[in-house]
């Protein structure tokens, strides 16, 4: 049963989301500020943190940065409503993903397992988070900023799914992507079937980094597996 | 960025008048014009003057003249006797244009009238010196005032009269080489200089406009320098003085409203976290879908309230990418109008701005599209430096006095159909804030096969 440690000042809120994280088979520890986790972390073998970004005294980040001192563990970080900012700066910092508060709880619950399933998963982590800029094909994909750059240095834009896809495939560059691990992917994101969703992720994706469907050259389908990213990776 | 002002009614129909159609619009053109005449006009009267002065002297030389040569020639006919001397005034060298000849009575021609003239004359017949006994008996000077003929009529001592003829050129004020040429030195400088003056002052106008016009767009626009005349440094001072105000005003609502959307997301977050130990599956959804309507009304009154152009840098990013992004994010919230959302248009196109921001402003363009008109066909096009996106659907459309109140915060078209449908009644003024900041707008029309069309422009 993964162990994860919440970081969150409002006590009610630490209760209700241990109460929500335990009735879905997690060991559940519950803090209020950095001074706590501090105390706790030795404690426990933790799988996950879920950090609030804003909290009395020590802020999130600061305590990100402390756990980034720490180990690599991953970090989910529930930031502010709509700040843009706090966000972007939170990547930087090497949360793995972040949630807006106030977030639906089931949808916390799909990104915390689909980090959990991605960092178990992975011997080596390609894309940091803190990852300045991964090249591929002239493309630039930037995790800290949560971006891609075309050719020309343009931004292009992607939905949040589209960027989690384009992630895990330049993750696993050059290495055949099961349906069922980009089914876990999106998860949470999509309202819609399952299986359509990854094809139609998939095509929007391609259209994006200008990859014809029928003579795909970068984003590969493989018959009966899945898809490939045909590229050589950049990092930098 | 143009800056163009804005005409009352009252001052458009003053335009239209006839007596102000050459009345130019900008106070610098206007203070140069009254410069420029009240140039000419003193121009005009010292030429006058000068012209005056000139004729005067001219005359003087030559009534001087007129006289001496009259009497010089008297003198030269009077030596010689009665018989002969017609034949000696045609011997003679008279001087151009005079003719001479010998009368026995004075000719009938008016008396030159002017009586200065005509002292100058005889004043200057004194100037030749004639031995007494053969002194003219009477000079008659005759000729009109200004003609350029005069008749000196003088009668020998013994028999008969000398009658001249002698010709007064016109007066030539102008005759000057160098006149002109100074004269258009002159007002060519001073034509430059106010031109220059009128340029220097009228400036700060100009700069208080469009500081004025930044202030309008960006909060935090740089101060205006305070330098120059005192007029000018005050009205910068007291430019800088208002800014610095909204400033403080801006900044504190901004905290008001962060502080608000802060201490409400923390009971909205507990409220979905209670959701999910509700039992019964339709309740739950329902209290879930009240709770995220409540979320998204605190998100867009934060947005609203923020200014986001303080925290998200302008970058150069691909257009078409950014719309497909938000079709297909909303293709992914409401799967069964996926078929309705479509894009025409160039496959890329690069602007710069605040991403971010602009991904905002058209999801909830497509968006109410969507809730409202079932559908969002967006068209994208390039003109003249202005990208055009126009965004259709299938809805009722909007009642023509509608369309700009629309875009007023928290307003709604009176229809109960929308009550249901909900929403914020922010979308729409914050697409526009957004975009405004960005040197474009968006504006509500309808179609004409029906349904209405969102029509948005950016410069590229």
């Amino acid at each position: 049963m993964p162990h994860i440690l919440i970081v969150d000042d409002d006590r009610e809120i630490r209760e209700l989301l241990a109460r929500f994280l335990e009735r879905n088979r997690f060991r559940v520890t519950a803090v209020r500020d950095g001074r706590e986790a501090r105390r706790h972390w030795p404690l426990g073998h933790y799988q996950l943190v879920v950090l609030d970004l804003m909290l009395p005294g020590e802020s999130g980040l600061d305590v990100a940065r402390w756990l980034r001192t720490q180990s690599d563990i991953p970090i989910v970080m529930l930031t502010a409503m709509g700040e843009e900012t706090d966000r972007i700066i939170g990547l930087e910092l090497g949360a793995d993903d972040y949630v807006p508060k106030p977030f639906n709880p089931r949808e916390l619950l799909a990104r915390i397992r689909a980090v959990l399933r991605r960092t178990s998963e992975r011997a080596e982590k390609l894309v940091e988070p803190a990852a300045k800029a991964v090249r591929f094909s002239g493309w630039t994909l930037e995790p800290s900023r949560r971006r891609l750059l075309n050719p020309d240095g343009v931004e292009v834009a992607l939905t949040g799914g589209e960027y989690d896809l384009l992630v895990a495939l330049v993750e696993r560059a050059n290495r055949v992507l099961t349906r069922d691990m980009l089914l876990d992917l999106l998860r949470g994101r999509q309202a819609g079937p399952f299986d359509r969703a990854i094809d139609v992720a998939i095509s929007r994706l391609r259209r994006k980094l200008e990859d014809d469907g029928r003579h795909a050259q970068l984003i590969k389908t493989v018959r009966g597996g899945g898809y490939v990213l045909a590229a050589d990776i950049d990092r930098s | 960025m143009f800056w163009l002002p804005i005409l009352t009614a009252a001052e458009a129909a003053e335009r239209k008048r006839w007596w102000v159609a050459g009345w130019p619009h900008s106070l610098a053109n206007r203070t140069l014009l009254t410069l420029l005449v009240g140039l000419v006009v003193v121009q005009a009267a010292g030429l006058t003057i000068h012209a005056l002065d000139r004729i005067e002297l001219q005359r003087f030389a030559e009534l001087r003249d007129v006289g001496i040569r009259s009497m010089s020639i008297y003198r030269s006919a009077v030596a010689t006797s009665v018989g002969e001397r017609a034949a000696a005034l045609k011997e003679m060298d008279l001087g151009p244009g005079v003719a001479a000849g010998i009368a026995d009575a004075p000719p009938v021609a008016p008396e030159l009238t002017s009586p200065p003239y005509v002292g100058q004359i005889r004043v200057n017949m004194q100037l030749v010196p004639v031995r007494g006994p053969n002194r003219p008996r009477t000079v008659e000077i005759r000729g009109a005032p200004w003609s350029d003929m005069i008749v000196v009529a003088m009668q020998f001592p013994d028999q008969g009269w000398l009658i001249l003829h002698i010709p007064l050129p016109r007066p030539r004020p102008w005759h000057s080489p160098t006149f002109l040429l100074a004269f258009v030195l002159m007002t060519v400088a001073a034509a430059i200089l106010s031109f220059w003056a009128v340029r220097r002052l009228t400036g700060p106008v100009g700069l208080l406009a469009e500081a004025a016009e930044r202030l309008g767009r960006d909060v935090n626009a740089p101060p205006l320098p305070e330098r120059g005349p005192d007029e000018v440094i005050r009205a910068a001072v007291a430019f800088n003085t208002m800014a610095a105000r909204i400033r403080r005003f801006v900044q504190d609502r901004t905290f008001l409203l962060t502080a608000i959307g802060h201490d409400l997301r923390t009971p909205i977050t507990r409220l979905k976290l209670r959701a999910e130990f509700i039992d019964d599956d339709e309740q739950r959804q329902k209290f879930m879908a009240d709770l995220d309507e409540l979320d998204a009304m605190v998100s867009a009154t934060l947005v609203f309230g923020r200014d986001t152009a303080d925290t998200e840098p302008a970058v150069a990013f691909d257009l078409v990418a950014l719309l497909r992004t938000v079709l297909d994010d909303c293709a992914d919230a409401r799967p069964d109008s996926a078929d309705a959302l479509s894009f025409t248009g160039p496959a890329h196109l690069t602007v710069t701005g605040r991403i971010l921001a602009l991904k905002r402003s058209f999801a909830n363009l497509v968006g109410n599209a969507v809730k409202y008109g079932d559908a969002a066909r967006m068209t994208l096009s390039v003109s003249e430096g202005m990208a055009t996106v126009v965004i259709e659907d299938n809805g009722p459309g909007l009642p023509p006095d509608e369309l700009e109140r629309i875009f007023e915060p928290f307003y709604r078209v009176e229809d109960s159909r929308n009550r249901e449908t909900g929403g914020t009644g922010l979308g729409l003024p914050i697409a526009r804030n957004i975009l405004r900041a960005h040197g474009g707008d968006v504006v509500l029309g309808n179609r004409a096969g029906g349904g209405a069309r969102a029509v948005v422009t950016i410069p590229t």
